[in-house]
């Protein structure tokens, strides 16, 4: 049977064969971008009245792990930040291009980067700051521009950008992905046009790497180096389309798949392994810090540590967690390894057992920002009034009173429905690779580990929630 | 250009909205640290303000929860009271108490707090 094809479906194959269709896509982010920045730095400093952080916190997040189970990771493809390519291709002409450090060609700068970004989250209380939200927004433009304009491109978006990477990694779980429609086409192919990019100059075409400069229609190949027919995973695909239109043979698909099945088959690196690991963990510690418990931990540890400084105490709870997150995965994997009669390095092991985490880490960042898009959906019409307003536009008074989309009593099963998903998805993971090793046993220990890491995180969402800005009360 | 940018910062930095006058008030609460569920709130105005309408509003710092809205009653002179607000959610809470004087002229005076 073949392959459903997206890109065969009447008007969608047609538009992303359209040379403006991203630029199309992106405009509407763009735009909110724009009114974000303005609200949050001119408009209330109250994070439930301000465009910036309703619609960065609430809806960017939700419609984010929506897209990405519905569809695929449509963010990338939609994404503002890129629109700095016309202003870096221009600075491009008069400043030196770098290339990326080979040593940090992989995802563990991502990874430093996230772990900051996340410390920074809890730490400055980002989500409460309309401000700090703008400011956020507009240092992102910044650290894109820059990036882009001293690096190849591409760089920021695979070595640099930590929502791009968060969106990569949940990604492995969407029902589609980019390959060729046929891989006998590609065998023949002169020019690996996806991912060498294609010029069509009056004397023939050529590969836009070995013609950078040639006049004719361009059209840019694959930004993250990736090569249609070799794609297993949707890692560093932004959904960009240019391999779709880059390929003169209309053979690369956007085929659908097995929703979550991904990781069964994919060979990951160490270090992606890592990320997806650690993305579990960190989406664990963002839900655990809205709940009691937390807080008293905190409460505790400043006890036992004899200080109130927070920046420490976040810290300590931050390394301890994910530390201990990345120790017990490695004892776990290498544990199933030697059942299963491998002894490999206990990397390796990581790297055949970790893949399981990429659906729980989906689930539980969906779970989380489920609650959240879920209880205040329909604030963003408020707030998008309010700063209309703000600019004097006609538009009405605001009903603050709109919130929730569903009955809170929904939102808990519909978390628990969203983290056992997870869980099978992972299930399969784990059991596909025993299998491999054809040793169910090995996959069960893995398995029970995550049961355990789930029924946790269950009992963490089922927690009230406590919106709170400082770690410790005040004395 | 650079002097432009800076300055561009510089009013970035400074933006804060005006919503109203700012109301001179002393708030207080019953209990005194309200904790998860109803407290009383007290809102102490100069009588010579001549107040018609005093409204609460509870906002929590999280984007999304909606918010708490009550109306306050005069308790004698200068004095008005909301006397059950619904602190439904522990954390960190903004209340905006908005006051409306005969010639419909409007105060407001924002209360932060955290409910434990
Ligand atoms: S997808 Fe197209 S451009 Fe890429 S190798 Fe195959 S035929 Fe060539
Ligand atoms: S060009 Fe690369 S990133 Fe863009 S859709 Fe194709 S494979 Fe994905």
């Amino acid at each position: 049977m073949r392959t459903p094809d997206l890109l065969r479906l009447p008007l969608v194959g047609r538009f992303f064969r359209w040379r403006y269709s991203r630029f199309v896509l992106q405009v509407p982010l763009l735009l909110v971008a724009l009114l974000a920045l303005y609200d949050g730095f001119m408009g209330r400093q109250l994070a439930p009245k301000n465009f910036a952080t309703v619609s960065v916190w609430l809806h960017y997040r939700g419609f984010l792990v929506l897209a990405i189970a519905v569809l695929g990771n449509l963010f990338c493809a939609a994404c503002p930040m890129m629109l700095v390519r016309g202003p870096t291709r221009f600075a491009k002409r008069f400043l030196p291009e770098f290339k990326w450090p080979r040593a940090l060609r992989n995802k563990y700068f991502v990874i430093a980067l996230t772990l900051f970004y996340l410390f920074a989250y809890e730490y400055w209380d980002l989500w409460a700051s309309p401000w700090l939200t703008a400011w956020l927004i507009l240092g992102y433009f910044g650290v894109a521009f820059v990036v882009d304009a001293l690096f190849p491109e591409g760089t920021f978006c695979k070595y640099v950008c930590p929502l791009g990477n968060f969106n990569f990694t949940l990604s492995t779980v969407s029902p589609t992905q980019i390959a060729a429609r046929d891989p006998e086409v590609c065998l023949r192919c002169e020019g690996k046009y996806c991912v060498n990019g294609r010029v069509e100059t009056p004397s023939g075409r050529k590969t836009l790497k070995e013609a950078p400069n040639a006049e004719g229609l361009r059209f840019p190949g694959c930004e993250t180096k990736l090569y249609v027919p070799q794609i297993q995973s949707n890692m560093d695909c932004t959904l960009c389309m240019n391999c779709v239109r880059a390929c003169p043979y209309d053979n690369v698909a956007w085929k659908l798949r097995a929703p979550g099945t991904e990781a069964a088959w994919a060979r990951y690196k160490i270090d992606v392994v890592w990320l997806g690991v650690l993305l579990f963990f960190a989406g664990f510690m963002n839900a655990f810090a809205m709940v009691p418990p937390y807080y008293q931990l905190a409460e505790r540890l400043s006890e036992l540590l004899g200080t109130r400084n927070e920046a420490l105490l976040l810290s300590t709870i931050f390394v301890l967690w994910t530390g201990l997150g990345l120790f017990l995965t490695l004892g776990v994997a290498m544990l199933a390894d030697r059942v299963s009669g491998v002894r490999a390095s206990p990397l390796k092991a990581v790297r055949f057992w970790g893949t399981g985490f990429f659906p729980l880490a989906f689930a539980m960042w969906a779970g989380h920002y489920a609650f959240h898009f879920l209880t205040g959906w329909a604030s963003i019409i408020p707030v998008t009034q309010q700063a209309l307003l703000n600019l004097g536009l006609p538009v009405g008074e605001p009903d603050w009173t709109l919130a929730a989309l569903v009955p809170e009593n929904w939102l808990y099963p519909l978390q628990v429905g969203i983290l056992y998903l997870g869980l099978l998805a992972a299930s399969y993971v784990l059991f596909r690779r025993a299998r491999e090793r054809n040793h169910f046993l090995a996959g069960g220990i893995v398995f029970t580990y995550f049961f355990l890491l789930v029924a946790l995180a269950l009992w963490v969402l089922a927690q009230p929630m406590e919106m709170r800005g400082t770690l410790l009360l005040p004395q | 250009m650079r002097r432009l940018f800076l300055l561009a910062l510089v009013l970035l930095s400074a933006c804060r909205p005006k919503t109203g006058e700012p109301l001179e008030a002393e708030v207080r609460f019953v209990p005194e640290h309200p904790t998860v569920g109803k407290a009383e709130i007290c809102i102490e105005v100069d009588p010579r303000l001549e107040l018609t309408r005093v409204e609460v509003v509870g906002d929590m710092t999280h984007a999304g929860m909606i918010p708490v809205e009550d109306e306050a009653h005069p308790a004698g002179p200068g004095l008005w009271r909301v006397d059950a607000f619904d602190f439904n959610m522990r954390g960190d809470w903004v209340l905006t108490i908005t006051a409306y004087d005969k010639q419909g002229k409007k105060y407001v005076k924002e209360v932060r707090l955290t409910v434990p």
